[in-house]
C-alpha cells in the first residue's frame, strides 16, 4: 500500500522536502511557552542527543572534542531555553560543533505535517539547477505536464523547455537569492540546490507565480500549479516517507538508468536488476546520479553487484565504533560487463558518492560531471522524547581508493558542466560526454 | 593478636578460600544447561522444529517477522521479512550454506561463514556440543544483569570461538559473545537472552537483545513447535543458488 505521507531530511533539485521544512519552521510559534512536561522532554532530548553521540560516534572523542565539556557547556543553556524552538537551536549548535554532515534535528512538526495528506510535497513538474548563478530548468517531466497549469494561464504550457531560466518566483527575484547563498562559505552546493528547490515547491495544488526567460530571453509569466510529487512514497524506519521514482531507457544502444534516491529498496533493486538484464547486449550503461542525495547505503553494494563480475571486490570500508564493515560486492551471474559511466554533480551525496567513488576506485566506471557533495557519513534517524527527529552519523567511510568521501567527495574523471546553451539546444552535455566515451570504447574494441 | 584481629584474619582467609574455589568444568556447566532446560531425552525426542517470531531494530524504527525451519540432522531454512528491506533468506542443506536477499541477490557462503552456518544448522547442537566445540573451558565468573554467571569459552574446530555466560543459580544461558563473520567483515556480537518458556518439554529463551557495533536488534519468539515436518521443498536449494554452484563447478 502506498503511504500517504510526505518526507523530510533529504532532498534534491525538485525535492520539496526543504519547502516542507521551511513552511513548518515559519509556521511554528516562535515564543511558545513551555510546560513543565515540554521542558522535561527537551532536557531528555538533549541528553539523548548528547549520549547517543558519546556512545555511537565512531570516534571516542567525537569530532576531536571533549564531549564531556560540551555537555557541561550546553546543558545549562537547554535548562534555560524558553521554547522548544530555542532548545532545538541549542542542540543544533551543539551538533554543529562536530563539523560533520549527517547530524541533524528535524522539528516534530515535520512529522505532524507529514501525517497530513501530503502537504508540502507539491513540485512544479520540472527540475532546476543553479548553473553559473542562474536557476535553469534542466528537465521537464512530460507525463503530467498538461495538468500543471491553471485553465486561464493564457500561455501554452508545453513551451517550457530545458534551458529556460527561472527569474522570479512569487515576486522574489532568484538571482540575488542565489548570489547571497553562494557568497556564504558555509553553504555548499547541495544546500544551495535544496534552498532553490524549496522556493519552487510547496503544498500540492498551490500556485507559484513564475517568470521565466525563454530561449530568446523573452520574459514569460506562468502560474504554475504544484503537482503531486513524481514517484511512489516509500519510508524506511524512522525516515519519513519520500517519493521515489526510477526510470530506465535506451539512448541508442546504451542503457540509461536514473532514480532520485536510494530508497524503496525492494522495488528499486528489482527495477535496477531488470534494467541491467534488459541491456545485456548494450554498448554501455549510463547511471545518472545527479541530484541523488543518497539513502540506504547497502543498495550501493547491491547495485554494484550488477556491474562487477569479479568476486572479492568492495566499494570501500565503513568504520563504526566496535566494527569495521566492508561494502563488499556480490557479483551477479548476469552482471553487465560493458563500459559504465556514472554521472554526478554537487547534489550527488552519501550513497551516490559511495557507489560512484567505489566504482571509480575499482576502475569499473568512468565518472562524468562535477564534484559530488562530499557528504557521505552513514547515519540513522531516531525520534527524540520531545517528538523531534534526530539524525546522527555512526560511521566514517573510506572509499576503496583509500580516501574518505566526507569532505572530499568524488572528483569526476571527466569534468563536464551543464550549460544553459546546450540545454536550450536540446543537449545534456554530461550525458553527451558519457555517450561519446562509450562510443569510443566500442570503436576501440 | 586481639580476638577481633584474629577473626578478621580468619574472615580474610575464608574469603581467600572462597575466591580460590575451583571453577566447575565447562562440560559440567554445559551438561547442566541441557538438564535444566529439559534433559537430553527431551531434546532428542524431536527431529523437526518450526520457530516463528518478530525482529526489530529499535534505533532505526525497523521491524519484521522471522520464521525458521530446521530438521535433523542438519538442515535449516530461515526467512526474515523486514519491511522496507524485503525478504532475506538463509539456508543450510547438504553442506551448502547460502543467502538470498533483495539487496545483494543470491550467494553461497564459504570459509568461516559457511562453518558458522553449519554449526547453527546442527539440529542437536545443544546436546551434541562436544561435536561442535572440541575445546571448552570455564574462564571465570561474571555478572550479567546482576546475576552471577560462569563464563565458558567454547572453541570450534574452525572459525571463531564464542563465550557463554551461564547463571550459577539457575544454570540457564544468559548471554553469548562471539564474532559474526560475513563478507562485510567480522562483527563482535553480544546476545542477551531471557524469558525462558517451556515448549514441549524444552525450556527455550523467547527474547534476545543483540548488540552488533552500534546496532541493536531484538528478537521475540512467538511460537515454537516440534515434529511437524516443514513443507516439501523448504530445504531445497533455490534455483539461483544452484546456478551459482553450477557456475563455480564449471558447468
Amino acid at each position: 500500500m502506498q503511504p500517504t505521507k510526505s518526507r523530510a531530511g533529504t532532498g534534491l533539485s525538485g525535492n520539496p522536502t526543504s519547502a516542507a521544512l521551511a513552511l513548518i519552521l515559519f509556521a511554528s510559534p516562535i515564543f511558545a511557552q513551555l510546560t513543565t512536561e515540554q521542558k522535561q522532554a527537551n532536557l531528555a532530548s538533549f541528553e539523548t542527543v548528547w549520549t547517543t553521540i558519546r556512545d555511537k560516534h565512531w570516534q571516542t572523542n567525537p569530532g576531536g572534542l571533549d564531549w564531556q565539556a560540551i555537555h557541561a557547556e550546553y546543558r545549562p543553556r537547554i535548562e534555560a531555553a524558553a521554547s522548544t524552538e530555542a532548545a532545538r537551536a541549542i542542540m543544533r549548535e551543539m551538533i554543529g560543533r562536530l563539523k560533520q554532515t549527517h547530524f541533524a534535528i528535524f522539528p516534530a512538526a515535520v512529522y505532524q505535517v507529514l501525517d497530513a495528506d501530503g502537504s508540502g510535497d507539491g513540485w512544479p513538474g520540472f527540475d532546476a539547477r543553479v548553473l553559473d548563478g542562474r536557476v535553469i530548468v534542466t528537465d521537464v517531466y512530460h507525463p503530467q505536464f498538461s495538468a500543471m497549469f491553471g485553465a486561464n494561464a493564457g500561455v501554452d504550457a508545453s513551451i517550457i523547455k530545458p534551458g529556460w531560466e527561472i527569474l522570479q518566483v512569487n515576486g522574489v527575484d532568484l538571482a540575488p537569492v542565489v548570489a547571497k547563498l553562494k557568497a556564504d562559505p558555509a553553504i555548499h552546493e547541495l544546500q544551495l540546490e535544496r534552498s532553490v528547490a524549496a522556493r519552487l515547491s510547496g503544498q500540492m495544488g498551490a500556485v507559484r507565480s513564475m517568470i521565466f526567460a525563454d530561449q530568446n530571453n523573452a520574459r514569460v509569466r506562468l502560474d504554475v500549479k504544484l503537482l503531486p510529487p513524481r514517484g511512489e512514497f516509500s519510508g524506511f524506519g524512522n525516515l519519513p516517507p519520500q517519493p521515489v521514482w526510477f526510470e530506465s531507457k535506451k539512448l541508442g544502444n546504451t542503457g540509461y538508468i536514473r532514480f532520485n534516491i536510494f530508497l524503496d529498496l525492494v522495488r528499486v533493486m528489482q527495477e535496477f536488476g531488470d534494467a541491467v538484464q534488459q541491456c545485456a547486449h548494450c554498448d554501455g550503461m549510463v547511471i545518472d546520479l545527479r541530484g541523488n542525495p543518497g539513502g540506504i547505503g547497502a543498495m550501493a553494494m547491491g547495485m554494484a553487484g550488477w556491474l562487477v563480475k569479479q568476486s572479492g571486490e568492495r566499494l570501500g570500508v565503513m568504520y563504526m565504533r566496535g566494527a569495521t564493515l566492508n561494502f563488499f560486492i556480490n557479483p551477479r551471474v548476469e552482471a553487465f560487463e560493458g563500459p559504465v559511466a556514472v554521472l554526478v554533480d554537487g547534489s550527488s551525496a552519501s550513497t551516490s558518492e559511495i557507489f560512484a567513488g567505489g566504482l571509480k576506485d575499482l576502475g569499473r566506471a568512468r565518472i562524468f560531471g562535477t564534484r559530488t557533495a562530499a557528504a557521505a557519513l552513514p547515519s540513522v534517524i531516531t525520534r527524540l522524547p520531545n517528538g523531534d527527529g534526530f539524525q546522527y552519523a555512526v560511521a566514517n567511510y573510506i572509499s576503496q581508493g583509500g580516501k574518505p568521501l566526507e569532505g572530499n567527495g568524488v572528483v569526476p574523471d571527466v569534468e563536464v558542466k551543464l550549460t544553459r546553451e546546450a540545454l536550450l539546444a536540446g543537449h545534456d552535455t554530461v550525458v553527451d560526454a558519457a555517450l561519446d566515451w562509450i562510443r569510443k570504447q566500442k570503436v576501440s574494441q | 593478636m586481639t580476638l577481633l584481629t584474629r577473626l578478621t584474619v580468619l574472615g580474610a582467609l575464608a574469603a581467600a578460600f572462597a575466591w580460590a574455589q575451583p571453577l566447575p568444568k565447562a562440560e559440567t556447566i554445559l551438561d547442566r544447561y541441557i538438564e535444566v532446560t529439559g534433559g537430553k531425552a527431551a531434546y532428542q525426542k524431536h527431529t523437526h522444529e518450526t520457530m516463528t517470531g518478530t525482529i526489530s531494530f529499535p534505533a532505526q524504527g525497523l521491524g519484521g517477522k522471522l520464521t525458521r525451519y530446521a530438521t535433523a540432522p542438519d538442515k535449516e531454512y530461515s526467512a526474515l521479512e523486514l519491511g522496507p528491506i524485503g525478504k532475506i533468506e538463509t539456508g543450510f542443506t547438504n553442506g551448502v550454506a547460502w543467502e538470498k536477499s533483495s539487496i545483494l541477490g543470491p550467494r553461497v557462503k564459504t570459509g568461516d561463514e559457511r562453518d558458522q552456518a553449519a554449526r547453527e544448522a546442527l539440529f542437536d547442537s545443544q546436546v551434541e556440543w562436544r561435536k561442535i566445540f572440541p575445546k571448552a573451558e570455564t574462564i571465570g565468573s561474571e555478572s550479567v544483569n546482576g546475576e552471577d554467571c560462569y563464563k565458558v569459552l567454547l572453541t570450534p574446530a574452525t572459525g571463531k570461538p564464542e563465550t557463554r555466560f551461564y547463571s550459577k543459580k539457575s544454570g540457564l544461558l544468559l548471554k553469548t559473545t562471539t564474532t559474526a563473520v560475513s563478507p562485510m567483515g567480522e562483527i563482535a556480537v553480544e546476545v542477551e537472552v531471557s524469558d525462558y518458556k517451556n515448549f514441549d518439554g524444552i525450556l527455550f529463551p523467547t527474547q534476545s537483545k543483540s548488540k552488533m557495533g552500534a546496532q541493536q536488534m531484538n528478537i521475540l519468539i512467538t511460537g515454537m513447535s516440534f515434529d511437524q515436518p516443514a513443507a516439501a521443498g523448504t530445504f531445497d536449494l533455490p534455483p539461483e543458488i544452484k546456478t551459482l554452484i553450477d557456475k563455480a563447478g564449471g558447468k
